[in-house]
């Protein structure tokens, strides 16, 4: 039964917090709107090209925003102690994590299913691309939300270079690019292997993410 | 009943102390004490299981407390040197959610009083960012309260505090102890209590 309190404080809190810095979403999402004018603006207005790219551009895009959530994770619970706290209420890291990782699945990229369509409007994409677009989000993005969080905690002790978190999480996020992309240039036929194979990476990553960042977060505690 | 045999730790090659044994049974208070850097904060992370000793076990009745984490967690509150309430939230909201992250039974006319004692009732829609550093110490000393843990593991009480709150402090520790609760702390100031017990970690360093 505490463990149960314990889980709906955290969730409590992150509702908070996140509602507190909403103008934090409001940035990646204008980083997001932002971005795809700069394409605009810099290959000019060619309907066939952007049928082409646009896809691509949204892809891209939506990595890049992916990276500016990287120090919502863990950076500011890990500093004033909260981690440990969570900890000393009997929930183990690992659960930490998993609570997380959906607060910020929730509150980062829901929204992107509002401003997905409008930026395809932007780019002339098809009507049927819009729904695969969507669907490969939805189960895109809690992959990226997953990276993430692995890029997180493994930079909670590093100070310096923390440019290296969105490094990891471009090189993480390639096999996501890849598959989401191919989904919608694929015949009719592959879509759907495609798909069972985007799938396969989202249980990977959902299964082994609260492993993973539970033990680098073990870590930098011990290290703190 | 807490018991530490042998702890000691090293960071980049230097011995911060060595072979410390340490016990503390209820009604028990212990102050350690000592100048900068001497290690008082890393023994109450290392007794609070934040920081691995080099050498030696700690052991909650009877048991390891690395064996039985949780088992220990659940007796035990620990006031960090750092401070965990929220920045962004107002009083009354870090401390709900206290109550609900510890599953605290504390009732709210309790509460009241606790926040009227510590003349934080009238700041209760303040963010936290916005009290001075003593309100949020007692902000943070709330926590002793809504916990209701047998063992208190204390890094720097008193730092911020008005003598008034520093009294009141004292008054809550001796209440604790009355009620068979164990007090660890870690100050430059020395309270007047009963029966306290002084460890001064300098005699614990390299040698």
């Amino acid at each position: 039964m505490q463990i149960i309190n314990s889980i709906t404080a955290l969730f409590y809190k992150e509702y908070k917090i996140a509602y507190k810095n909403l103008y934090d979403i409001l940035t990646i999402i204008l980083f997001f709107l932002l971005g795809i004018f700069i394409f605009v603006f810099s290959i000019g207005p060619n309907e066939e090209i952007f049928q082409q790219i646009g896809i691509g551009i949204i892809w891209t895009l939506l990595l890049l925003s992916n990276n500016l959530s990287i120090k919502r994770f863990y950076q500011n619970d890990f500093k004033d102690g909260n981690l440990h706290l969570l900890h000393m209420s009997g929930m183990s890291y690992e659960l930490i994590v998993l609570v997380k990782l959906i607060t910020n699945w929730f509150f980062l990229q829901i929204p992107f299913f509002i401003f997905i369509p409008i930026a395809c409007l932007m780019l002339n994409i098809q009507n049927d691309n819009i729904y695969l677009i969507l669907l490969t989000f939805l189960i895109g993005s809690p992959i990226l939300t997953s990276i993430a969080s692995i890029s997180g905690s493994l930079n909670l002790l590093n100070n310096r270079n923390i440019e290296i978190a969105s490094i990891i999480v471009m090189l993480l996020s390639i096999p996501v690019i890849i598959f989401s992309f191919g989904i919608i240039k694929a015949p009719p036929e592959l879509i759907k292997p495609q798909l069972s194979f985007l799938i396969g990476i989202l249980l990977l990553f959902v299964s082994i993410t609260p492993w993973i960042c539970a033990a680098c977060i073990k870590i930098a505690i011990r290290n703190s | 009943m807490l018991l530490a045999n042998n702890l000691s730790f090293r960071r980049e090659n230097q011995t911060i102390f060595n072979s410390l044994d340490l016990s503390l049974s209820p009604k028990k208070i212990i102050h350690l004490y000592g100048n900068n850097g001497v290690g008082k904060t890393t023994l109450i992370k290392i007794l609070a299981d934040v920081l691995n000793s080099d050498s030696g076990e700690i052991y909650w009745n009877g048991k390891n407390i690395k064996k039985n984490t949780y088992e220990y967690f659940s007796n035990l509150t620990y006031i960090m040197d750092s401070n965990t309430s929220n920045n962004q939230m107002s009083v009354i909201e870090n401390i709900n959610y206290w109550t609900k992250l510890f599953s605290s039974n504390i009732k709210s006319t309790e509460l009241e009083s606790v926040l009227k004692m510590l003349f934080l009732n009238t700041k209760k829609d303040i963010k936290a960012e916005n009290l001075s550093r003593g309100e949020i110490k007692k902000l943070e000393l709330i926590r002793l309260v809504i916990e209701k843990k047998k063992f208190w593991l204390l890094d720097e009480p008193y730092s911020g505090l008005d003598n008034d709150s520093i009294v009141l402090i004292n008054e809550t520790f001796r209440n604790h102890l009355n009620s068979n609760g164990m007090i660890i702390f870690a100050s430059h100031y020395c309270p007047e209590i009963p029966n306290i017990e002084t460890i001064d970690l300098a005699k614990y360093a390299n040698n």
